[in-house]
């Protein structure tokens, strides 16, 4: 029993170290947004658009993302094998590490040292580390797997094994790299090569980041916060191993129109577009769980946040593989309208998830109760509504710009400069800060919320 | 105070557990039969396509 407390410990420790890295990222993500329409706010050299873009993407990806998933997949783990982690210890050294690790990765940002390549910038030393950041977490979860209690593997299990496996690989692979310094290095790939790897890495960053560890958190926290177990485990194994195939074929869909070869993109098109049934198993199960009751999307608040976040994450799988398809890359590829469908994903879909998975594990960890249901309530509204200006926005000036630059005369010369195209942005760039406000000002009540109970909760401790 | 420990009847459906929904079973193969036509038409070996070609025609006039 007391292993379990200490346990709570380290899982507490991530998803409150996710939670400040997020707050880190989205405050910036609100900076570069305005840096984008008033240059002004461009402060050299540590506080300009390119630096802090990497520090916005790696602070949310593996601060805020990486962190919970670690704290969350620790916490589902512990309960579905029925014992505690095999490791106690190295988890919490890992959360130490796993701060300091960020914390340097800003730091370079913000220096300018970069490998230059998107989600993978970060030196050399800070690869190793993370390696090793990776192989602790793979120790606990297959170690505590392996010797556990209930015998039965829940998909969420599943899901978690594939994302520790696929991002080990992906990422010891993509990072790759012959140092000539202590800070700077080259890809071991070169030209195509290096744009194949990268994108087969990057797409499946968003595979094994954005995807398989919060289904995990969907298929435990649904069930456990409406008290309705889940639909079909069949739907769910197919989907499961059918998604995971795909993946990995699919990150040529990057790449489309560019020197890579012709049948590597169309392979890649082919995976793509068949992806959506994979994810879609996940939607479809998660609407007929639901289905039996929907009272339950009033009379229990998380219901609504996990039904959302699904449904984003449906739209998603169904917009994503379209992007991919020649004839619609070749309109909207380098617009606005990919940061659009890029926030679907991580407002919609994995904020909202795992800020509801918060929400049940808090209180659960300190015996008590969720500080107010009315100001989860709150968060969740703004949060929808500044996601969508944010999407919606990026979307039309996405098309408007694409149709623009494709504008030809008749004698084949281009109709726009390219500084007319990007001036049309200006308004539907100042309306995503206004989006992104609303968003942040949501995040504010969540966390107000997870404080005040996590207040609560220990001043009744300390009473017992 | 003592942990709940999960009970694994409490996530997965009894009654329904084993059933594919049709709607969801026509998509997955039928994406999969799309997936070989897709290969086979815009693969330059098996059918000739490539890209290059496809992009002289769309500027001839
Ligand atoms: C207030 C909230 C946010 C604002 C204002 C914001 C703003 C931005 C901006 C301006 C960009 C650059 C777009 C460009 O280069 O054209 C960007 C990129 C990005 N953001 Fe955010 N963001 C927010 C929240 C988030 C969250 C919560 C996540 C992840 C969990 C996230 C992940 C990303 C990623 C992955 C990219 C790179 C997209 C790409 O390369 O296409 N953002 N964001
Ligand atoms: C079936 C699932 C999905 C497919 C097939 C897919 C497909 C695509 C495609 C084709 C692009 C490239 C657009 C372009 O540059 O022309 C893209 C970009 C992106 N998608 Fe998705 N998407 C999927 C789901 C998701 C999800 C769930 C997220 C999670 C947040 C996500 C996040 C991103 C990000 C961050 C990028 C920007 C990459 C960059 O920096 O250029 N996607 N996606």
């Amino acid at each position: 029993m007391n292993d379990y407390q200490y346990d709570n410990q380290t899982v507490k420790g991530f998803v409150v170290s996710s939670v400040f890295w997020g707050v880190v990222g989205i405050v910036i993500g609100l900076l570069i947004s305005i840096q984008m329409w008033r240059p002004e706010f461009n402060f050299a050299p540590f506080f300009t658009f390119g630096r802090l873009r990497t520090v916005h993407t790696n602070s949310l990806a593996f601060g805020l993302g990486v962190g919970a998933i670690f704290g969350l997949s620790y916490y589902i783990l512990m309960r579905l094998t029925k014992r505690p982690l095999l490791f106690p210890k190295l988890a919490r050294i890992q959360l130490y590490l796993f701060n300091i690790g960020i914390a340097a990765a800003a730091v370079t940002l913000f220096m300018g040292m970069t490998q230059s390549l998107e989600y993978a910038e970060l030196e050399w030393p800070l690869d190793i580390a993370i390696v090793i950041l990776w192989v602790m977490f793979a120790v606990n979860v297959f170690g505590t797997i392996i010797k556990r209690k209930e015998e039965q593997m829940y998909i969420s299990l599943w899901y978690i094994i594939a994302t520790v496996i696929a991002v080990a690989v992906l990422y010891i692979i993509n990072n790759l790299s012959i140092p000539v310094g202590p800070f700077k290095s080259y890809h071991l790939f070169a030209g195509v090569n290096s744009a194949n790897v990268e994108w087969w890495y990057g797409h499946n960053a968003v595979g094994f980041v954005f995807t398989t560890p919060i289904l995990a958190m969907f298929y435990y926290f649904l069930p456990k916060s409406t008290g309705i177990p889940i639909f079909s485990h069949r739907l769910s194994i197919i989907s499961f191993w059918s998604l995971v195939f795909a993946y990995l074929w699919t990150g040529a869909h990057h790449l489309v129109y560019t020197p890579l070869p012709d049948w590597i993109q169309t392979l890649g098109i082919v995976f793509t577009i068949f992806l959506i049934a994979p994810s879609w198993g996940s939607v479809v199960n998660g609407y007929y769980t639901v289905g039996s009751d929907w009272d339950k999307m009033n009379t229990q608040y998380l219901t609504k946040f996990f039904i959302m976040g699904i449904t984003f994450y449906g739209l998603q799988t169904v917009q994503g593989p379209t992007q991919g398809l020649r004839v619609v890359s070749q309109l909207i590829h380098y617009t606005d309208w990919v940061p659009g469908h890029v926030h679907m994903g991580t407002m919609g879909w994995v904020t909202m998830t795992t800020a509801a998975s918060i929400y049940y594990v808090i209180p659960k960890i300190y015996h008590t109760e969720i500080y107010s249901i009315k100001v989860a309530n709150i968060h969740f509204w703004l949060v929808l509504i500044g996601q969508l200006i944010f999407s919606i926005t990026m979307w039309i000036t996405g098309i408007q710009q694409g149709a623009l630059w494709k504008a030809v005369n008749d004698d084949g010369s281009l109709k726009y400069s390219f500084v007319e195209t990007l001036t049309k942005n200006y308004p539907f760039w100042q309306l995503r800060t206004v989006g992104g406000l609303i968003f942040t000002v949501g995040m504010l009540f969540f966390i107000y919320n997870i404080y005040m109970t996590i207040r609560r909760g220990s001043l009744a401790e300390a009473k017992a | 105070m003592a942990e709940d420990l999960d009970n694994i009847d409490a996530f997965e459906a009894k009654e329904t557990s084993h059933k594919l929904p049709i709607g969801w079973l026509v998509l997955f193969w039928g994406l999969i039969l799309w997936g070989v036509y897709y290969f086979v038409t815009y693969s330059p070996a098996i059918s000739g396509w490539t890209q290059e070609k496809a992009y002289q025609e769309s500027i001839k006039k």
